[in-house]
């Protein structure tokens, strides 16, 4: 342990695998010392423990339905969080919505950057006629609202999980175009890029190997501080019966079913909004923190 | 009677890697004279004039045994007292006039700002004064420069505009730290000229903080070479060429000179006992 | 035959309306192994010959030749292979999330050339690099070694001419020393023709044979270094440059220069 971290910490790297994860392990240290960041971070870990082992920790199973123990309200022996219309344990269904949440978040986290990313340096590095249209169809997405967006996108494709994530990957992507045009434009006229292109470096290798590492700690904070976005959005396509279809316990779906009952049960949709809410928080704290980890420090002087 | 005493002054700043110690210990004195301190990036240099005017700010510590300007102790003065000494008896004129001007105001409100808020000055009084210290610093087209911003002006205009800014109270002390290191060579020599001009009528004193050793020489009385936070050597500034310590005499010789021999340039022996 | 030939160049960027013509019909050649200097102030248009000369600057008049051909643009790799640029800034021109070898590296992998591993250890010999630094990023270096690491990769692809935009103002006198030394000594190594930007005559002086004085994009006077070290300009411009930078040190005592 000891011996790792002395090779982590060495001065003087031997291999790009080392100088890489030495990076790293720098920028960790930093994180550490911030405890904002570190229980955004706890959060997040928790979320993903949560989604692995949802199985194993739900108490019960989350699409049994039992009549006979319909809205039992919280600490009933063997509900922690209560039972909804249906007799389902509410703390199994949260934590087995936990894994919806994190699959729909991950494929949006995976897909949305990639395609901001590639749109935005694309644009900036070029400029032109090719920033002018790509900046155009970035503008026509950025003007609807988002949820509007993504439920039109879901009324043409249909309900269904993929489709929900697909519709919120298309709204979410436009930020992450602009954000990346804007580093892009400031890096452009540098002196590195400068020497690279002396080289006899052709655009796809500038904007790949260059450009992009630059525009991405700004992207990796800025898709952080949009998770908490995704999952609101998410839940909200729920809510309206878009996107996941019951039984699934899909957090704004659990939200929306219990609407009915919100005054006299309110457990039945607090404790999925507190859940959302809990979420949201982690991934907010986090992003914040990286970007004191990614972007001041590790810039050159 | 001596204007500034300084003694074992260290500025120490708290880093993730362990306090890292930027002055250790400089102590000199300075009177209505020029006093110049000379040194490379890390020398401590700038930290010194900042931290005569308790310009720094945590995670920057001031540590000094004395500091005292005109008999007033500096050292533990509050920060309303500083206030009421910075910019009207010591005042600091820094390297990029782009960057100490305020951009979004124009000369001629930032000249009399000062004026009207401090000393309580009607608007025509205020203006006036604004316009003579442009005067007095050579700037012959005063209403086009009071009505323009600062990105409007060369960058040697800026530079006599700071002057005349920083003079305009007439302060008993000028920090300058690398005034005419962000100009032309031609601007440079004008720009020291005026500044030469006005210290030397207002018996104002004066220092000057820069990396170039041989400036410094023509321009000041007394030179402090500082290396690593520390003051290597003292002398008068005739006396330059005599300089006696290794670094000073490395740095008057590392430096190319026109017409001088085209072998390779003596470099610097930092091996010595006071290179650590 | 000379090597650079340049004739009546001119360069005008273009921007919001606005236009302005940095370089102003300059005309000037460099021989094969000399060094040749380009002195002026700020808004002389000295960078702005060397960016020209790369192709990272709008030509509007006027002809760049190397070898007696024309440049073709854009500039391609052959041309990468003949000449290349150290820039003025080291910390601006190491890309900072490429480690060092990386950075050194590249020109060889965009051209093709093999054996990368030996060739940059030797390149950090050459600029006197320990190679414990290979996989280090540029702040984790000092300035001056980021200059030797920037002076390296613009040797790697081995060209035959070297344009440095003010190498060493970024430095300090004793760095700058350092690097001018080293520059010095690869010039003669491998037979390198230099041309060289800078504002600091004394830097000039040290290091070229020949050096063109240059004003708001107009080339005022060129100067022999024999000329030039004997004070012998012609022109009223070079003199004031002159006499604001000659070494202040000779001479008569205090008192400002000028």
């Amino acid at each position: 342990m000891v011996a790792l971290r002395v090779w982590l910490a060495d001065p003087n790297p031997t291999s790009r695998r080392q100088a890489r994860l030495g990076q790293v392990w720098l920028g960790w240290l930093r994180l550490r010392r911030n405890p904002l960041a570190m229980s955004g971070l706890v959060i997040v870990g928790l979320l993903l423990l949560v989604a692995a082992l949802a199985p194993v920790l739900a108490p019960h199973d989350p699409l049994v339905q039992d009549l006979s123990r319909r809205l039992l309200p919280p600490l009933t022996p063997g509900n922690l969080l209560g039972t909804d219309d249906f007799g389902r344990d509410i703390l199994s269904r949260v934590i087995t919505g936990a894994r919806i949440t994190l699959y729909i978040v991950g494929l949006v986290a995976l897909t949305a950057p990639f395609l901001g990313l590639l749109v935005g340096t694309v644009a900036g590095y070029f400029g032109g006629w090719t920033d002018a249209v790509l900046m155009r169809v970035t503008d026509i997405f950025l003007a609807f609202p988002r949820l509007i967006l993504a439920l039109a996108l879901v009324a043409v494709l249909g309900p269904g999980i993929e489709n929900a994530v697909l519709a919120i990957a298309l709204t979410a992507w436009p930020p992450y175009a602009r954000v990346a045009r804007a580093e892009t434009l400031t890096v452009r006229n540098s002196d590195y890029i400068a020497a690279v292109r002396l080289q006899g470096a052709g655009g796809a290798r500038i904007i790949l190997g260059h450009v992009v590492p630059t525009c991405l700690p700004s992207v990796i904070i800025r898709v952080t501080l949009d998770m908490a976005g995704v999952i609101l959005i998410a839940a909200g396509l729920g809510f309206l019966g878009l996107g996941v279809r019951p039984p699934l316990p899909e957090w704004g779906l659990m939200i929306s079913s219990g609407r009915k009952y919100l005054f006299e049960q309110w457990w039945v949709s607090t404790m999925p909004g507190l859940a959302i809410f809990v979420v949201s928080l982690g991934f907010n704290l986090l992003g914040d923190g990286l970007r004191d980890v990614l972007d001041p420090k590790s810039a050159p002087k | 009677m001596s204007l500034l005493r300084v003694k074992n002054l260290r500025v120490t700043f708290e880093t993730e890697n362990g306090p890292v110690q930027a002055v250790r210990g400089v102590s000199f004195s300075l009177g209505r004279e020029r006093l110049g301190i000379v040194g490379e990036s890390g020398s401590g240099k700038t930290m010194t004039g900042r931290a005569l005017l308790r310009l720094i700010r945590p995670p920057g510590r001031i540590e000094v045994d004395a500091m005292v300007f005109d008999g007033q102790d500096v050292a533990t003065a509050s920060e309303r007292q500083m206030r009421a000494l910075r910019g009207r008896r010591i005042a600091m004129v820094m390297q990029d006039p782009k960057f100490s001007l305020n951009p979004v105001m124009t000369v001629g409100a930032q000249l009399t700002e000062g004026l009207r808020q401090r000393d309580r000055l009607g608007r025509a009084d205020a203006r006036a004064r604004a316009v003579a210290a442009l005067q007095a610093v050579q700037i012959r087209d005063v209403d086009r420069v009071m009505a323009a911003f600062p990105h409007e002006l060369s960058g040697g205009m800026g530079q006599r505009v700071m002057i005349a800014m920083m003079l305009i109270p007439e302060p008993d002390l000028l920090i300058a730290d690398e005034p005419t290191s962000a100009l032309d060579v031609t601007v440079q020599a004008e720009v020291l000229s005026i500044l030469d001009r006005l210290v030397r009528d207002r018996g104002m004193g004066l220092i000057f903080i820069s990396h170039d050793l041989r400036l410094v020489a023509r321009f000041c009385d007394r030179v402090l070479v500082m290396y690593k936070g520390r003051i290597v050597e003292e002398l008068a500034a005739a006396d330059l060429m005599a300089a006696r310590h290794p670094y000073t005499r490395g740095l008057l010789n590392c430096l190319p000179r026109i017409g001088g021999p085209r072998g390779p340039l003596p470099g610097l022996d930092r091996t010595g006992a006071w290179a650590q | 035959m000379s090597l650079i030939d340049i004739a009546a160049l001119s360069v005008t960027f273009r921007a919001n309306g606005r236009t302005v013509r940095a370089v102003e019909g300059v005309s000037l050649c460099v021989q094969a192994k000399e060094s040749y200097g380009l002195v002026g102030e700020s808004g002389s248009g000295k960078s702005t010959i060397l960016r020209a000369i790369c192709g990272l600057a709008p030509v509007s008049g006027g002809a760049i030749r190397i070898g007696g051909t024309d440049l073709p643009t854009p500039r391609g790799r052959a041309f990468a292979r003949s000449v290349q640029m150290v820039f003025q800034d080291p910390y601006a021109s190491l890309h900072p999330r490429h480690t060092i070898d990386r950075t050194l590296s590249e020109p060889l992998a965009i051209h093709g050339i093999a054996d990368s591993d030996a060739r940059v250890s030797r390149a950090l010999d050459d600029v006197g690099l320990p190679r414990s630094f290979r996989f280090r990023y540029p702040h984790q270096l000092s300035g001056g070694q980021r200059q030797r690491v920037a002076i390296a990769r613009a040797l790697m692809l081995e060209p035959g001419i070297l344009l440095l935009d003010e190498p060493t103002s970024a430095l300090d006198a004793s760095v700058q020393a350092e690097v001018l030394n080293l520059l010095s000594r690869l010039r003669v190594e491998r037979g390198l023709t230099f041309v060289m930007v800078s504002h600091d005559l004394a830097v000039i002086d040290h290091m070229c044979d020949r050096v063109l004085v240059m004003q708001h994009g107009r080339a005022v006077e060129e100067l022999a270094r024999d000329d030039l070290a004997g004070a012998r300009m012609t022109t009223v411009y070079a003199r004031s440059l002159f006499d604001a930078s000659a070494d202040r040190m000779l001479g008569d005592g205090k008192g400002p220069p000028g």
